[in-house]
């Protein structure tokens, strides 16, 4: 059985802040100052975040992880496919993932098509497609109407898929997306797609569209306490319904790590990295410092009665992963694993193992950690922790999916 | 008070009723009748002391269907044609305020001849140059996890005054109070964020078409839609009043001073 598969994530963050930026009062998003970026500190910063990135393909982590985030320090990456496109050409094995396009922020969704069939003839294959919708922030940052984004995203997202699979030129009669010729040229490489892949935070609704296309599901909300053994039960049970069956790969989270020669090293060397990701990247996002806008009735994209259930189990002013006031909580969130190799392959071990995941998305990079900090953790986590992740889980999952063929039906080609 | 549910083309759509006399059908905005509070403000019994007030709730608001072919401005003004169909009205008095006041601005320009007489509280729906509605949506995401102080500062003369915190509690009100809230925004996003926001620009040119009375009342210190919106309508709606200011009051005139902004709309429609 194919064992975990290890991803290097990143934010591409803004790591020059001020250090009193948190004091500041200035969200992280959407508003945050645009004559806070400093060129003078900045030059350069896109070539060490692709470095790492191609280092984690030499160091033979299954791929990289990108991301479509706008106007905020948190995540320097409004077009994820121009990452992925240099990724095409300074890596050559690792999947290039994009976790991803934020298809209601698009005009015409072809536009992602064809994007990411051109990136999939660039990397021979090695595509791996995601499709957001889009949260708070960028209902703000591109003027999108909450109300239909969820609609408007479904039929972009299968819009694209028909794009691949179905021969053009054939008309699409959408609702939001009418169009007369569509042809795409080129087609992907991967037959009959790529993977697709969409992240989720629970909602019942998502776990169900996506069962229905047979995807991969990403938890996107970063606790690992119990709920992600929890989602990924909810997720099971919403595949059985469709008549599917889960495998560990059709489930993926997202956490972060720090690996040092120590604990107490480890601690030592990535906390200032942590707390500028925790404190200034999450302010206006999972922190309630300043004003939270990724969820809240003012980006209304869930139908009212969605929202009646989720308010009966809300609790205002709840601690959010920015709102650890110390490590020990930070611990206990499993959001952030830090310590020796020992240490996190035996925490990181245990989480596979109640959640029964298979891909890992693991953010090295942190806040304003230093490049060869990143590098250093990377190479541990890859040298030492990765071993015995591989090793273990694909014993569990031998044993726990037998059978199972949990190669999709649009793996690579190559 | 009386509720009731009328079906328009398989969708149906919730309305109080009070008073007796010529039809007043109010058009709600947001700090109003069947978006915070289930019943009738004060305004709204003063209204009816002199006329048979007619509210309905907005598509996907309180217990009206939502309609997911709602777009732009111009599909909810025709869910109201057929809402007029349903009632058999065929000519009446017009009422609206914020929202409520840009969607009876649109009818009235398009069916000039159903209005007897229109007001408008701090109605929405012009583009204005220089002059942005605020941001209600951006004001509707709680700030320190549980405060919305913003939001009532934009909709009230006085963020902490009494019934701005009724309507607009910090962290979680009654539940019910909560869905209606969220559902008014839901409506406002399919037609006032796109254009953002809250306008239509072809109203200002449409506006030479209403031939009825009106009269346009605005809150003295509207932190919503700014003033000179007011003085616009006011300006380019051929049979209008002067801008009436109600001093002391935000962008929900008739909530903070029902008083005195009904007696103004009951005196202008008895003339």
């Amino acid at each position: 059985m194919k064992p975990v598969q290890l991803f290097c994530w990143h934010f591409m963050a803004y790591p020059y802040l001020d250090k009193d930026f948190d004091k500041s009062g200035h969200s992280g998003w959407v508003t945050v100052p645009n004559k806070l970026w400093d060129n003078d500190k900045a030059r350069g910063l896109y070539q060490e975040y692709i470095g790492q990135l191609a280092l984690a393909d030499e160091l033979g982590f299954d791929g990289m992880v990108l991301n479509e985030h706008h106007q905020n320090i948190y995540g320097l990456m409004p077009s994820p496919n121009l990452i992925a496109s240099a990724l095409t050409q300074c890596t050559s094995r690792g999947k290039i993932v994009i976790l991803g396009n934020l298809l209601p922020l698009h005009l015409n969704p072809m536009r992602v098509a064809e994007e990411y069939a051109m990136l999939d003839q660039m990397s021979n294959g090695r595509l791996i497609a995601g499709f957001a919708p889009g949260g708070g922030p960028e209902t703000f940052n591109y003027d999108v109407p909450s109300a239909n984004t969820r609609e408007k995203f479904w039929e972009a997202a299968d819009l694209i898929v028909r794009s691949w699979t179905d021969d053009g030129p054939f008309a699409h009669e959408g609702r939001y997306f009418p169009l007369r010729y569509v042809n795409l040229w080129p087609k992907p490489l991967q037959k009959p797609f790529p993977p697709v892949w969409i992240p989720g935070s629970r909602s019942p609704a998502t776990m169900t569209e996506v069962a229905k296309r047979g995807y991969c599901y990403f938890l996107s909300s970063r606790s690992h306490g119990g709920e992600t053994h929890r989602a990924q039960q909810e997720f099971a049970q919403v595949l059985e319904k469709h008549g599917d069956k889960y495998h560990p790969f059709r489930f993926g989270i997202l956490m972060s790590t720090y690996v040092a020669e120590t604990d107490r090293q480890a601690r030592e060397e990535c906390e200032e990295g942590v707390w500028y990701f925790l404190k200034n990247c999450l302010k206006g996002h999972l922190r309630k410092e300043g004003r939270q806008l990724t969820y809240g009735p003012g980006v209304p994209y869930i139908p009212a009665a969605a929202w009646r259930e989720y308010m009966k189990g809300y609790t205002p002013g709840r601690k959010l992963l920015g709102d650890v006031e110390n490590w020990e909580e930070l611990e206990a969130s499993q959001s952030i694993i830090v310590g020796s190799a020992e240490t996190v392959a035996a925490r990181i071990g245990a989480l596979i193992e109640k959640a029964k995941v298979g891909n890992l998305l693991i953010q090295f990079q942190l806040g304003n950690m230093p490049d060869h900090l990143a590098r250093k953790s990377m190479k541990l986590f890859a040298e030492k922790v990765a071993p015995i992740l591989r090793h273990n889980s694909s014993i569990q999952f031998a044993k726990e999916y037998p059978g199972i063929n949990v190669e999709q039906s649009a793996q690579a080609v190559h | 008070m009386s509720g009731r549910t009328v079906a328009i083309i398989g969708r149906k759509v919730w309305l109080l009723e009070n008073g007796s006399g010529a039809p007043l059908l109010y058009l709600h905005g947001f700090a109003d009748v069947h978006s915070v509070k289930e019943g009738w403000l004060p305004f709204h019994e003063q209204l009816a002391k002199s006329a048979r007030v007619i509210a309905p709730a907005h598509p996907g608001c309180a217990q009206s269907d939502e309609n997911k072919d709602i777009d732009m401005i111009e599909d909810v003004v025709f869910h109201y044609l057929e809402v007029l169909d349903a009632l058999e009205i065929d000519k009446f008095d017009l009422v609206g305020h914020c929202l409520g006041g840009w969607i009876a601005a649109e009818l009235a320009a398009r069916h000039p001849e159903k209005i007897r007489k229109l007001v408008l509280i701090g109605a929405s729906g012009l583009f204005v140059e220089g002059a942005l509605i605020g941001d209600i949506f951006m004001n509707a995401q709680p700030e320190f996890g549980s405060s919305y102080a913003t939001l009532r500062e934009m909709l009230f003369s006085n963020a902490n005054q009494a019934n701005a915190l009724e309507m607009f509690p910090d962290g979680k009100g009654e539940l019910e109070d909560e869905v209606r809230r969220y559902q008014m925004l839901r409506l406002s996003s399919r037609i006032g964020f796109k254009p953002p926001y809250f306008y239509n620009r072809p109203l200002r040119n449409r506006l030479h078409r209403i031939t009825s009375p009106t009269l346009v009342i605005w809150g003295e210190k509207d932190g919503f839609v700014p003033r000179s919106h007011g003085e616009t309508y006011a300006k380019l709606i051929p049979n209008s009043s002067e801008l009436k200011i109600i001093p002391g009051a935000g962008h929900s005139a008739h909530a903070e001073k029902p008083e005195e902004t009904a007696k103004l709309v009951s005196d202008f429609l008895a003339k």
